[in-house]
């Protein structure tokens, strides 16, 4: 973990979920159409292109959120158990 | 395995020599100073850098048949081309068009390498001209090396600023045209020009510019390097076969520099005379000297740079060249090869797959949801009644009237129905039919039944659904 730097840290948590925010949005709200279901929900009165925004960035905080997870369990466990590295 | 085995194993890998770029990378970005290059392929990018860029800022002012040529109307869930008009319901068209994206990708890859990078990619492209933007303005490599040096005075300032400014516009611009695809152009120059956008819109532009701002003008060769996924499993579909861009070993080494009328076969030297210049004017900061590496996006501005070099020398071009694994070696080329044949057939049954779908689009959408509220009316007449709920979408661009019938039973009555429906372009019409029957037709207490819809004017917009018809059975 030393090896990778911050940079990479970043560009790997928020830019998987990007992509995969992107591919989300595409596919859900051509299946469902926000406005419809926040009418029959009595959700808030927002435009399609802010639902549209709301929910790329929701998708993308969530899956951003996956990849900070995945690279905090991607750690050597001795690190997180506090243990002298070995060497 | 002991403990201490396991514990190192699971480690982080200790790097290789090999990697000491990307090391230098991971460690501290060293900013790349890539030298302006002349020369075939120079030519062929800034060729691709227009083509490409005059398309993106080009489109979207097209017009056709007095709307937008190509507008992607998300507010209105519909996607304008040309002639052609997509919904929702045609999402099948988008899937199978990134299939064959994907597909050509491959294709292309597994033929010439990374064209699709050294050419194409949007990275590549506003990297190109804002690049093109900062030679002019701070000059070349050494002039914008020695700038960074200086310490800041008004002519650092002056150049520096000016250029973000301009790279800043440039890209605010690039944002509203992004913008540009999805509401329609005109009516948004116009209102960003009257400061009258919308928050989305305004958000968008801004957000869609300041990207193409970090990504062209900050953070360049590291997008390639650690954001593109491409660049990660391009290699799974090289062969021996695939047009690399490639340094000549053989005749290259050992590398020296000489005089341009010294002997190099006295010398004991290669053909390379270890000028660098092919590291300087790599956009990546690689040295291809080093063999095959995954940084390099193949754009062959060292092919062009070594090129002028060999002929300033009196050498042979093609020191640095694209080649092939087999060709370096002098083994014969197989240019029909099986992985080539399967992408090209699949790429060609998909795309004729494609163009065939679209030709026999029917615009015209039927749905039938049966009533919810009960199974079944009895009327006052002994007839069982079943209420459905037709949705008829006009998908194309004209009026169309349409005679609605129905099948699968006999002797169906049609309660409150006119006799014919017109449904204005685009529009979606809410139906709902009553259907009445004489209960001795009914054999079983679920009978399938098919909704017909046929155009009036074109017969071959037609269209059919199946609901159920319920009723008591004795």
């Amino acid at each position: 973990m030393s090896q990778i730097l911050k940079v990479q840290w970043i560009i790997s948590i928020l830019w998987p979920g990007f992509l995969v925010a992107g591919a989300a949005t595409i596919v859900t709200f051509t299946v469902f159409d926000p406005v419809e279901i926040s009418a029959c929900i009595g959700g808030p009165d927002i435009s399609r292109t802010g639902w549209y925004s709301v929910g790329f960035f929701l998708f993308w905080f969530m899956s951003a959120l996956s990849s900070l997870l995945t690279c905090y369990f991607q750690q050597p466990c001795q690190v997180v158990q506090g243990t002298q590295d070995p060497e | 395995m002991s403990d201490v085995t396991a514990q190192k194993k699971r480690r982080a890998p200790e790097p290789e020599p090999a990697d000491e770029v990307q090391q230098s990378l991971y460690a501290k970005r060293e900013k790349i100073y890539p030298r302006e290059v002349h020369g075939t392929f120079a030519a062929l990018r800034v060729l691709a850098m227009v083509v490409l860029l005059g398309l993106y800022y080009g489109v979207p002012w097209l017009r056709w048949e007095g709307r937008q040529a190509v507008l992607f109307d998300l507010p209105a869930r519909k996607f304008f081309i040309f002639d052609w008009v997509f919904w929702p319901q045609d999402f099948f068209y988008l899937a199978l068009l990134l299939m064959i994206a994907a597909l050509s990708l491959f294709f292309f890859t597994a033929v010439a390498g990374r064209l699709w990078c050294g050419y194409a990619c949007p990275q590549t492209v506003w990297t190109e001209i804002f690049m093109w933007v900062e030679r002019k303005i701070e000059g070349d490599r050494p002039q914008q090396m020695k700038l960074d040096k200086l310490p800041w005075n008004s002519e650092k300032v002056l150049k520096k600023g000016s250029k973000h400014v301009i790279l800043l516009l440039f890209s605010l611009y690039t944002g509203f045209t992004f913008v540009g695809y999805f509401t329609p152009i005109d009516e948004l120059g116009a209102r960003m020009f009257s400061f009258d956008l919308g928050p989305w819109e305004t958000f968008w532009v801004i957000f869609y510019g300041l990207a193409t701002y970090g990504n062209a003008g900050w953070m360049r060769e590291q997008v390639c390097i650690y954001m593109c996924p491409y660049a990660r499993f391009q290699s799974a579909m090289f062969d021996k076969d695939t047009l690399v861009i490639s340094y000549d070993e053989a005749r290259g080494e050992p590398r020296g520099k000489r005089k341009r009328t010294a002997d190099r076969q006295g010398l004991g030297l290669g053909d390379c005379i270890d000028c660098t210049l092919c590291v300087q004017v790599c956009p990546t900061g690689i040295d291809i000297r080093k063999g095959l590496q995954y940084q390099c996006i193949g754009c062959a501005a060292c092919v062009d740079v070594c090129d002028d070099v060999m002929d300033k020398m009196g050498y042979d071009r093609g020191l640095v060249r694209y080649t092939t694994e087999n060709g370096l070696k002098g083994r014969p080329a197989h240019p029909l090869r099986p992985r080539i044949l399967v992408y090209a057939t699949l790429l060609l049954a998909m795309t004729a797959g494609l163009i065939y779908a679209i030709s026999q689009r029917i615009p015209l959408e039927l749905d039938v949801i049966r009533d919810r509220t009960g199974l079944y009316r009895e009327t006052s007449e002994g007839l069982v009644e079943n209420v459905y709920n037709l949705k008829v979408i006009n998908m194309d661009e004209r009026e169309h009237v349409y005679r609605l019938s129905a099948s699968g039973l006999p002797e169906m009555e049609f309660i409150n129905r006119k006799g014919e429906l017109t449904v204005a372009a685009g529009e979606v019409y809410n139906l709902p039919v009553r259907i009445r029957i004489d209960p001795i037709h009914l054999t079983r207490s679920t009978n399938e039944i098919t909704f017909h819809i046929e155009a009036t004017d074109a017969p071959e917009l037609a269209r059919e659904a199946t609901s159920r018809f319920i009723g008591p059975v004795d």
